[in-house]
């Protein structure tokens, strides 16, 4: 076993759990924006995975790939949740 | 099955609990969760064309990057258009 095979492990191990712990968090929690932080925490295990897909490739398609994903998830995922957080507010101001 | 392929099944069997809340609870939850199960989908995918060796496949984790963001907007407008009723 290299050192690349277990950097590989470590970052695309660590991705995977925050990823789990993610969508443990959106589960159970009970309001819905106490779920949507749990979203903002999922972005995190984003640049994990593909850090360790490009560790292990280097500079492939495959890595370009995951070069593109993470930077696209990066960009999207703040204004995501902005952009729900806003709908939520306003979901509930009209229901009361 | 290699590590990468066993990282992408933890990654789908974590998309079961994520439906379940979709399928069962309010819009705005099923709208939160409907936007974590694409981040999950999206990197079960790359997961999996590493895995089998099947690197163009890495292109269908990008367009679901792309179209999951899309998508949840789109649902973002219905659940705020409930204030008009």
């Amino acid at each position: 076993m290299t050192v690349r095979d277990v950097v590989v492990t470590a970052l695309v191990g660590a991705g995977v759990a925050i990823q789990v712990f993610a969508c443990l968090g959106v589960v159970l929690m009970r309001d819905a924006l106490d779920r949507l932080h749990y979203v903002g925490a999922a972005a995190v295990g984003v640049p994990c995975v593909c850090a360790g897909v490009i560790v292990a490739e280097g500079p492939s398609l495959i890595g370009l790939k995951a070069v593109l994903t993470a930077a696209f998830m990066l960009a999207s995922g703040p204004v995501l949740g902005h952009a729900t957080a806003r709908a939520i507010h306003l979901h509930r101001r009209a229901r009361g | 099955m290699n590590g990468w392929l066993w990282a992408a099944a933890v990654l789908v069997a974590a998309l079961v609990p994520l439906a379940v809340v979709c399928v069962r609870l309010p819009a705005p939850e099923g709208l939160v969760a409907l936007e974590a199960a694409g981040v999950d989908a999206v990197l079960a995918l790359l997961l999996i064309s590493q895995g089998t060796g099947r690197q163009p496949f890495g292109d269908l984790a990008l367009v679901l990057a792309v179209v999951s963001f899309v998508g949840a907007i789109a649902y973002l407008r219905f659940v705020e258009a409930f204030r008009e009723e």
